[in-house]
């Protein structure tokens, strides 16, 4: 494949070039590809690997050129995970990490915009996260509410 | 003498000819949350036409009668919900769809979602299934007409009687991790 010609590693997984990479090593990677042709970021994604103790994070690339999608995987410790922004390359990546950090709580340098994005007065841990026990939490909020208490119908 | 005082009019007579034209023309409000929206398209449409009911969306709250939450609710949803609800004029009727609003349906240990929709709002006309075919959503806008049509579709009297509670547990649900924060 194209991608993996061009990094020099990395391995073809279901028809998609998949590169292991570090935080450091990263931004210089996506920056190759975006220059040789991969100027389509897709998404970033985040993956939970709690056994592991270990985010991942997935930059998604495709190239119109060579028809050819690639992932980006860098892993993350679980406890303050950091990555450095890359809204330099795509303006586009900053919303994502702006989801990102809301929903796993990875913080981004260099991104000035990490505020609240779509939860509203959230201030528990970040609900995507595989020890946020959701069931836990809906019974706390939502079952703690009282019915209505409704007098004898007297015909309003 | 005013034309309620008994002399042209009984009360209750005024208020049966007021429920007759009031249910021959519901509008209801173009607000549509969750999944249930799609099934609206065919039941405005020439497929099922609910205009031949004398019932047509309206973009404004101020000048309809109807309120449709089509599935499911988030909190966030939930107050912009209040708001258009309090904004309608009564007599105001709320129809639910779906699952979602009776008990949580499939998002029941969701984080955001509201479980039960009659402890923030009064219920009229519930509708089940997920999601309800747009025969069931014309059989509650006739089930809704028949509540009217007897006087039984009291919900916004409910609102306005129980006013306080509705308030308490829309707080409760919308600044819930604050009040945990106080009371820590």
């Amino acid at each position: 494949m194209k991608a993996l010609e061009l990094i020099g590693k990395g391995e073809e997984m279901h028809g998609r070039a998949y590169i292991k990479s570090d935080k450091e090593e990263a931004s210089s990677i996506i920056k190759k590809l975006k220059e040789n042709g991969f100027d389509h970021f897709v998404m970033l994604s985040c993956v939970d690997w709690i056994d592991n103790n270990e985010f991942e994070l997935v930059y998604h690339l495709w190239s119109y050129e060579h028809k050819e999608h690639v992932m980006v995987s860098i892993i993350l410790p679980r406890d303050n995970p950091s990555m450095s922004s890359m809204h330099e390359l795509f303006p586009q990546i900053e919303t994502y990490e702006r989801e990102i950090h809301e929903m796993y709580g990875v913080d981004f340098e260099g991104n000035n915009r990490l505020t609240p994005f779509m939860l509203e007065g959230w201030h528990d841990m970040p609900p995507m996260r595989k020890d946020f026990d959701s069931k836990k939490f809906a019974e706390d909020v939502f079952d703690s509410i009282p019915e209505i208490k409704e007098e004898e119908d007297e015909g309003i | 003498m005013g034309l309620f005082d008994g002399d042209i009019m009984k009360y209750e007579d005024w208020n049966k000819i007021s429920r007759i034209a009031s249910r021959k023309s519901l509008w209801m409000v173009h607000f549509c949350t969750g999944c249930g929206a799609i099934e609206l398209p065919p039941v405005m449409t020439s497929r099922y036409d609910m205009e031949r009911f004398g019932m047509g969306p309206m973009a404004t709250p101020r000048q309809a009668d109807v309120l449709l939450i089509t599935g499911y609710l988030t909190v966030k949803t939930l107050k912009r919900v209040v708001n258009v609800y309090e904004q309608m004029q009564s007599p105001k009727y709320v129809i639910s769809f779906g699952s979602c609003p009776i008990n949580g349906g499939m998002y029941w240990d969701s984080y955001n979602t509201v479980k039960r929709l009659d402890r923030y709002l009064p219920v009229d006309v519930y509708v089940g299934g997920c999601m309800p075919r747009p025969e069931g959503v014309m059989n509650a806008f006739l089930e809704l007409m028949k509540l009217i049509d007897e006087g039984k579709a009291r919900g916004w009297e409910k609102y306005q009687k129980y006013y306080e509670q509705y308030k308490r547990n829309q707080k409760m649900a919308f600044n819930f991790e604050r009040e945990k924060d106080e009371g820590a």
